[in-house]
């Protein structure tokens, strides 16, 4: 970083010529993007150079895996805002019987993978073949094709928005907590309605909130993987593995990769745009939260099955099949236990990456702060696109990375293709987006003044973040902690490319088996998966309830 | 959260994952296989026992794994790669990633058709693609070849899983093979329209499909017949009950048979203990234990067969050789794409 860049501000944050010492910082933040950007610039570099079954793509399959990703994005938005933000507003304003269960049990849903959902879901069609054969029968083959495919599709979009949902959830609650009392009641005070009130006044100012959550929806619909393949809607994530390994076009498919993340960035990019200059933060942080008002009668009734339906859809339903699975299972007198060493490895790998990666996130952000010039800015924004990256094109750009490190045999260095610590940095390269955005927003609400007492009372830099704003943000940390170690337990493609020997996941368990048609035999780890995750939503829950209301 | 717990909690994990690999053993081998059945882990622990050599295993698909020890180079840990699948040995063998097998006394069990002339393959298994047809629906006379599948009277009858799966390329290969291009492209067109929905799912869900009455005709591997009939799931035995097999080209080249098998990988300094350990996995013994297990066919040829396999009946095989499925692969890839197969 030289110190051209750094003419500006010097009014508002006086200390940073004289106390930070020039470079090393910079150095961080700059070796940390780089390391998110590898292979991400790989990606980039084959939008340039089509391979050789590009133009045979582009005549036969391209439209169709486009159609199906666009399909199921603007479908699982859709079904996921209608799941998730109503439920929110409801459980942030008002009082209605299990508001304070919902408020909580509404995030356990994103503890179940798409991939496990969608073994449960599958059952859907089978059940439906009798259905199916009688329209056959009555009126004809094409009418039983068009069935069978509404049905597929319906419930594949339906599946997929019951597991993501919280995403949305998460974002407009919080954003509705903090939106505070005084804009709602001055509205209410002003004569609107509490409908208008809504649509008005509370949902245009939960936009950010709204849609931080949507772009994780939209992400994990582009990236998703198992469910898309189980239920036979092939979209572009499965063109890349098709075209890469079956057809062995490493260029095509990681042009197809470059598709889904300029994708990801337009869809980013243009809602910076739209929000344009508006700010959505309250200025006045000792805002009370919103009273809630108690509902009556029917409304409270409505209000409570509006909260109830995506909960059963997303979680209970799917946990009591795996649990009668299990049972049936157990009753067989043959469970299948995925392999104990293995599985703890597993997750004491994804304990430790989340634990790290939370923490270098927080230093991160708090670098990226400390000296706010455009560089670093363009910077911090770049180490959060591993997120828009499938893992699959990550894991292949970080194995071409280490197998060059390998090769070129430097001294004392190990091999470290195929290793702990590559799966681990792979890892890193892909999540390190949430925990940062957590740190980010973390510190933003500290604010400078305790940190720029530090300074002046002769702290540098990184004791003042030791001492000063580690401590304060316990919180947002534990939370990116959490949300991360659910992130890698669900983990799959990734994993299973980078994968140590002897190395085994509950997730990857679970879906050899389900690969293998065994649903009953995969019922063992998914429950675990859901259960762990689910412990770790419910403790991150609690945390961010007491962080919101003191 | 205070700092202290965390960071002993912290070392303990670190020192937990990392301390076990740091103890390297000689006595071991390292596989990389696409093989996914419980039966393997079964015989790992059993060759263990006996040799005292362990076997760490990478598990993922053979294009996956393929791609790895490309990018891995000398550097690889792998020893020994296996696949489920022709084609997929071909093409590693072809991308220069294995090295020839010394010779060892089982390896002369195994006909010349089943190991690549340069040694640097050898099957272990193998498994017929067929047709599991419904007992109550279709006749047998109806049934013939893979080719009679792309007529009109099988119009939403046909239940197959999707292209990407390896099997289906493999056989795809052996059609192009027979016939030409252009007719495996038209055959494939018109298969994906006779079928009863679009592709999805194992080759066990193609049975149930079947078994439920939504298709009447599925193609899949011989074994999986064989585990479903042995599941412990009630509704998978039922489902086995109610189809049967049909092994087609009967009258003409003769049904498309597959293989699992091994390489060695290419500089690996393990050679003693791959051997022993590919001697192990073609002895008379483990080959007997294939076909009542995993429900594949043995490779040698004095291993008998188990009850099962032998009342599905003994078949003519399709005698295109292995080695050409590997170069077709791409191809075949690119049909089904035209031809609209998922």
């Amino acid at each position: 970083m030289n110190s051209a860049e750094i003419t500006e501000g010097s009014a508002d944050y006086p200390f940073r010529f004289r106390l930070s010492p020039p470079g090393r910082w910079g150095l961080f933040v700059g070796a940390v993007s780089l390391c998110v950007a590898l292979p991400l610039f790989a990606v980039l570099l084959f939008l340039l150079q089509p391979g050789p079954e590009w133009a045979h793509l582009q005549s036969t399959v391209l439209i169709k895996y486009l159609g199906n990703t666009l399909l199921l994005l603007v479908s699982v938005l859709a079904v996921s805002f209608l799941m998730g933000v109503p439920a929110a507003w409801l459980v942030s304003t008002v009082e209605f019987p299990g508001r304070r269960f919902f408020s909580w049990a509404l995030v356990l849903p994103l503890a179940i993978p798409t991939y496990v959902a969608a073994f449960v879901y599958f059952e859907g069609p089978e059940a439906a073949i009798p259905l199916l054969v009688k329209v056959r029968t009555q009126w004809g083959v094409d009418a039983f094709l068009a069935c069978e495919a509404i049905i597929r599709y319906g419930l594949l979009i339906l599946l997929l928005s019951s597991v993501l949902f919280p995403y949305l959830f998460l974002g407009a609650r919080s954003a509705f907590l903090q939106q505070g009392r005084d804009v709602l009641e001055a509205s209410r005070c002003l004569g609107s309605s509490p409908r208008r009130t809504f649509f008005r006044i509370a949902l245009p100012l939960a936009r950010p909130g709204i849609v931080a959550g949507g772009a994780l929806v939209g992400m994990e619909v582009i990236n998703e993987y198992g469910a898309v393949h189980f239920f036979g809607v092939p979209t572009l994530t499965e063109g890349i593995f098709r075209t890469w390994f079956g057809m062995n076009d490493k260029a095509s498919a990681l042009r197809l990769a470059a598709i889904v993340m300029i994708a990801v960035l337009v869809f980013l990019a243009a809602e910076k745009a739209l929000r344009g200059r508006a700010h959505f933060t309250t200025e006045n942080t000792c805002s009370h939260p919103p009273a809630r008002r108690r509902l009556r009668g029917a409304k409270q009734w409505a209000a409570f099955v509006i909260c109830l339906l995506p909960f059963v859809l997303g979680f209970l339903y799917p946990v009591i099949r795996l649990l009668t699975w299990a049972v049936s299972q157990v009753e067989a007198g043959s469970p299948v236990f995925p392999s104990v060493p293995a599985i703890l490895r597993g997750t004491a790998v994804a304990t430790t990456t989340a634990i790290v990666v939370t923490g270098f996130a927080a230093l991160f952000a708090y670098a990226v702060r400390l000296r706010q010039s455009r560089s670093r800015e363009m910077l911090a924004r770049i180490a959060t696109l591993g997120y828009a990256i499938p893992g699959a094109v990550v894991a292949v750009g970080v194995m071409a990375f280490f197998g060059f490190v390998d090769r070129s045999e430097v001294p004392g260095l190990p091999v470290l293709g195929g290793t702990l610590f590559a799966i681990s940095f792979a890892y890193f390269v892909r999540f390190f987006a949430i925990p940062n955005q957590l740190s980010h927003a973390g510190l933003d609400r500290i604010g400078r003044g305790v940190e720029e007492a530090s300074r002046v009372l002769g702290h540098g830099p990184l004791q003042t973040f030791l001492r000063v704003n580690l401590p304060l943000l316990r919180g947002p940390l534990f939370a990116a902690a959490i949300l991360l170690f659910v992130d890698l337990l669900k983990e799959l493609p990734l994993t299973m490319i980078l994968r140590p020997a002897n190395f085994e996941t509950l997730s990857t368990s679970a879906f050899s088996l389900a690969k293998e048609g065994r649903m009953h035999a995969c019922s063992v780890p998914s429950l675990l998966i859901v259960l762990i995750g689910g412990i770790g939503l419910f403790l991150m829950n609690r945390r961010m309830d007491s962080d919101i209301r003191p | 959260m205070k700092a202290f717990p965390l960071l002993s909690l912290l070392s303990a994990l670190l020192a937990g994952i990392f301390c076990p690999s740091i103890q390297a053993d000689d006595k071991e081998i390292t596989l990389y296989t696409q093989r996914h059945y419980g039966f393997d882990e079964e015989l790992h622990r059993k060759f263990t026992e006996e040799t005292g050599i362990k076997v760490n295993v990478v598990k993922a698909g053979a294009d996956e794994l393929i791609a790895r020890l490309q990018e891995e180079g000398e550097n690889t840990s792998a020893d020994l790669f296996m696949t489920a699948d022709g084609a997929g040995l071909d093409r590693a063998a072809k991308a220069g990633l294995l090295e020839a097998m010394p010779d060892f006394a089982e390896l002369k069990n195994v006909p010349e058709e089943l190991k690549d002339v340069d040694k640097k393959w050898v099957a272990i298994t193998k498994r017929a693609r067929v047709l599991a047809y419904s007992k109550d629906r279709v006749k047998a006379e109806e049934l013939s070849t893979y080719e009679d599948l792309a007529d009109p009277k099988w119009k939403g009858r046909l239940s197959i899983r999707s292209s990407t799966n390896a099997y289906n390329q493999s056989l795809m290969t052996t059609l192009i093979a027979a016939n030409g291009k252009e007719e495996a492209l038209e055959w494939a067109t018109a298969v994906r329209k006779n079928m009863a929905r679009p592709p999805q799912g194992s080759d066990r869900d193609q049975i149930r499909a079947v078994a439920a009455g939504l298709a009447d005709v599925a193609l899949v591997n011989t074994y999986y017949v064989g585990l479903l009939e042995n599941s412990e799931e009630e509704k998978d035995r039922k489902a086995a009950a109610a189809i049967k097999l049909f092994f087609p080209n009967q009258s003409n080249r003769g049904t498309h048979v597959n293989i699992s098998g091994a390489g060695v990988v290419k500089g690996t300094d393990k050679k003693e203990e791959v051997t022993r350990f590919l001697s192990f996995l073609l002895s008379d013994e483990v080959q007997a234990m294939y076909p009542v297990n995993t429900f594949e066919y043995p490779v040698v040829s004095s291993v008998d067969w188990s009850d099962r396999q032998k009342e599905w009946g003994s078949f003519k095989a399709d005698a295109v050789p292995l080695s050409s499925m590997g170069d077709l692969t791409a191809e075949a890839v690119r049909l089904f794409n035209q031809a609209g197969w998922e």
